[in-house]
């Protein structure tokens, strides 16, 4: 088996994986909400992807100018995704946020959201896998003995740079500084004018976008489906357990480890046993650390 | 009222008083009791009280009550009162909670026979799946509701069982009795193993970890040979089911079997959630488990073993699948299986037995029944599952509580808005008042003066200015007679200055010893003006309260 291969596709994963996590992670954090339809919002933002490079590929002009093409599409992921984001938020958050019990309610309508979206999906699009065009054109990139491929390539710098601008955005903005309020202390934000449900909207069209992009993304590997949103939901939700939920710096720590252990595990044991191995290692960490790697006791939000 | 007066004594006093006399026209003073009684709330006449209907009690005879061994229980929670009203003794059953059970169990033992020609394979087949998919809610009660484990691992916990039982039937050839011992072994050591971590973790981390392994078991049965990655599953176990059988005469063998299993399933929910374990796990609720440790109750312990009886439960469940459908198959671990689980559960209510049948029973047929419209079935669920959350505290079952709920805040809130105060005492008042005759005592002095107040009028006070001694009319002698019932402190009184030439108002101070003061500085020439004076300084007092 070729080691470098196996590094190159796990760092890639480790990066849209990671995205996903940060995405659940900070939900659970600011909003106190366990989205699993965070899949969901994965296969939508994928179809919006497909739909507008199918009406791209349409077009003689432009069908075959990549750095044309490849933007737009992406773009158009991370629309949808946000889209979806929002819609999911105006359903399951905003009318039970205030409610007893909320976090057992907005994680079972997360799934009932997810359920009926994922049928929708089924019935609009029909059960046919689709792909999308490739997005970041078709080069090599040789390093020592490893090459790195087009679309993995692209995908990593698109990844980490995405995301670092989204951090950046969290870090410097008046909305990220408002969204940062509400992971740390959602009663004392609500009680100082910052608005729980605005807070919301904005928090989970960050999330959707940035499911979006880990969509548009790993489309270049594998295909678009209804159902496709389920795997990236649980390797998302992994990270984000291992990491710690609510903490940034934890979910990527926690998606390279990850990644490590798939690469290794896919190296030295064979594919099949990548996600037992994965599951084995969640339960050691959390045996000793029950917040994750980064989630101290105290701090994590209580549910 | 009329303006004829009717004189009450006449019949004693035969023709020397008049029978009736002209008389001023007055309202009656029923009006203002009646007005007064009206509420000023909305009534709703439907489920204001709690309705329970009163049987006839025992006569003579001593009340025996049924209890069924080898517990001390009543079958009925009946409860015996003496009517006071009617002087009889009546039975009011509390709990009509079994009654609804066995009439359940009567009509599923029935439903088979009943179902129409065409339809039986399909509907029998449905209430079989209905059936098994009861007893697995119900051990996934126990999980979720009484151990407080949000496990999502259940269909794992069944699937790994039904996989275990199949293949030690197919491949090692063991009957079909010994499957589910089998299967309840498998999820005795399933149930231990990810017990492990509930110990540790709170409930979300645990809950998200569960549903990973239920992936995780989906991805390797799927992917592994031996467990038929290429037939989808594995088959050709040995079924309790006879092989020589019609098909109507198997249906009925698996529904019969399923409606048993579902019954021991149900006896197992009421071992563990109505004895010992379930009373320990009630006093530890999710954050107030401090409380129940510092009173010496062990909840970590109780959660392990409620865990891992339901996971044996779950287990033996799984091994009767096994047998059920001659084998396993992957969809037993797939996502929307543990969905449309979670689904019967929400829709039904987390925590209760008769919520998580209903739930079951609910999602069942919109799947396996209406299979006429398509994809849309799972839609629906979904729907019923959304709609269901974002209105209803817990489930179908738990409408009746959270109506009582509403209905106690909407009472709280009506009684809170009302501020009017005419001598009368408000709530807050009235509970502090020691003698709480003075409540009613007030009340009616208020309605009296509500009343009295709409009877003056000019014409009455001129028959006073005319009489103020002697027969008046009706409404005229109802004012007197409130004036002269009012008590000493602050009453007017006449006092004689000088007989026959001067009388003076003075108001008694109501305290021995301590002289009247004087109210006004007129003078009245005669007794006659100063009893009028008096009168119209009463109505006065009367009319500004």
């Amino acid at each position: 088996m070729d080691l470098g291969f196996v590094i190159v596709s796990a760092v890639t994963l480790a990066c849209i994986y990671g995205t996903l996590a940060i995405g659940i992670s900070i939900t659970w954090s600011s909003l106190g909400l366990i989205n699993m339809a965070y899949g969901l919002t994965f296969a939508t933002a994928g179809y919006g992807a497909w739909l507008v490079g199918d009406q791209l590929q349409a077009i003689d002009a432009i069908s075959d100018t990549t750095w044309i093409v490849g933007p737009i599409v992406i773009l158009a992921g991370i629309l949808t995704g946000a889209a979806c984001g929002v819609v999911i938020c105006a359903v399951t958050f905003i009318p039970i946020h205030d409610k007893p019990n909320f976090t057992v309610r907005g994680l079972i309508a997360s799934l009932a959201v997810s359920l009926i979206g994922t049928q929708v999906l089924l019935q609009v699009f029909g059960p046919r896998a689709k792909s999308l065009p490739p997005l970041f054109g078709d080069w090599e990139l040789p390093i020592g003995n490893v090459v790195i491929t087009a679309d993995k390539g692209g995908a990593m710098i698109s990844s980490i740079v995405l995301l670092a601008l989204a951090l950046r955005w969290m870090k410097s903005s008046r909305r990220g500084l408002e969204i940062r309020a509400m992971m740390m202390n959602p009663h004392a934000a609500s009680l100082v004018g910052i608005g729980v449900r605005r807070t919301g909207f904005y928090v989970m069209a960050l999330t959707g976008a940035l499911a979006g992009l880990a969509s548009v993304l790993l489309s270049q590997t594998y295909y678009i489906s209804p159902f496709s949103g389920l795997t990236p939901l649980i390797k998302g939700l992994s990270v984000a357990l291992l990491g710690g939920l609510g903490s940034v710096n934890g979910a990527i720590v926690a998606a390279v480890i990850l990644g490590t252990n798939e690469a290794l595990t896919s190296a030295l044991l064979g594919g099949q046993y990548a996600l037992i191995t994965q599951f084995l290692l969640i339960i050691i960490v959390l045996l000793f650390r029950p917040r994750g790697i980064a989630g101290i006791l105290d701090k994590a939000r209580e549910a | 009222m009329s303006e004829i007066w009717k004189n009450p004594l006449a019949p004693w006093r035969g023709d020397a008083e008049p029978q009736e006399a002209p008389s001023e026209a007055y309202s009656d003073p029923g009006e203002v009791w009646r007005a007064k009684r009206q509420s000023h709330t909305k009534l709703y006449k439907v489920g204001r009280l709690r309705y329970y209907h009163k049987w006839r009690g025992h006569g003579a005879k001593t009340w025996t009550r049924t209890r069924y061994w080898p517990t001390r229980r009543r079958v009925l929670d009946i409860r015996g009162e003496y009517n006071p009203k009617i002087l009889r003794r009546e039975k009011t059953i509390v709990d009509k909670r079994p009654i609804w059970w066995l009439l359940s169990f009567i009509a599923i033992a029935v439903a088979p026979f009943l179902a129409p020609k065409d339809l039986q394979s399909t509907l029998i087949s449905a209430g079989t799946v209905f059936l098994i998919y009861a007893a697995i809610n119900l051990c996934w009660t126990l999980i979720l509701g009484t151990a407080g484990i949000f496990s999502l691992a259940t269909m794992a916990v069944v699937g790994a069982a039904a996989y275990g039982a199949a293949s030690m039937s197919v491949f090692y050839g063991w009957p079909w009795w010994t499957l589910p011992f089998v299967g309840g072994g498998i999820g005795f050591v399933f149930g231990v193993v990810i017990a492990l971590p509930a110990t540790r973790l709170d409930g979300f981390y645990y809950a998200l970890l569960t549903l990973g392994l239920n992936e995780l078991c989906r991805v390797y049965v799927v992917q592994s040979r031996t467990f038929g990655s290429a037939t989808g599953g594995v088959y050709g176990a040995d079924s309790f089911i006879p092989t020589g059988a019609s098909q109507r005469v198997e249906l009925i063998i698996g529904y019969f079997a399923s409606f048993a299993l579902m019954l021991s399933a149900l006896a197992l929910f009421r071992f563990v959630n109505g004895k010992r374990l379930g009373r320990i796990l009630r006093m530890a609720p999710e954050k107030r488990e401090a409380f129940a440790q510092a009173v010496g109750i062990d909840y970590r312990t109780a959660r392990i073993q409620v865990f891992i009886i339901s996971s044996v439960g779950l287990g033996v469940i799984g091994g009767f699948y096994a047998s059920y459908f001659h084998g396993a198959s992957p969809s037993l671990f797939s996502f929307d299986s543990v969905l449309l689980g979670l689904a019967m559960l929400v829709i039904g209510g987390l925590g209760k037995a008769e919520g998580a049948v209903l739930g079951t029973f609910i999602v069942i047929v919109i799947d396996k029944v209406f299979l006429q419209l398509g994809p849309i079935r799972l839609i629906l669920v979904g729907a019923i599952m959304l709609g269901v959350v974002l209105l209803l505290k817990n489930g179908l079952f738990g409408i009746k509580h959270q109506f009582r709920d509403w209905r106690d805040k909407k009472k709280s809130e009506n009684r809170s808005t009302r501020a009017e105060k005419g001598g009368e005492m408000l709530p807050e008042e009235a509970t502090e008042a020691g003698d709480k005759d003075l409540i009613y005592a007030q009340r009616f002095d208020k309605m009296q003066r509500d009343y009295l107040k709409g009877v003056v009028s000019e014409k009455l006070v001129e028959e006073h200015a005319r009489n103020p001694l002697g027969q008046h009319s009706e409404p005229l002698e109802r004012l007197l007679l409130y004036f002269r019932r009012q008590p000493q402190v602050d009453k007017y009184a006449i006092a004689v200055i000088e007989p026959f030439k001067a009388y003076r108002i003075v108001a008694l101070s109501g305290h021995r010893g301590v002289a009247p003061r004087v109210v006004e500085e007129k003078t009245y020439p005669s007794e006659r003006e100063a009893y009028h004076g008096v009168f119209l300084r009463r109505v006065q007092d009367l009319l500004e309260s």
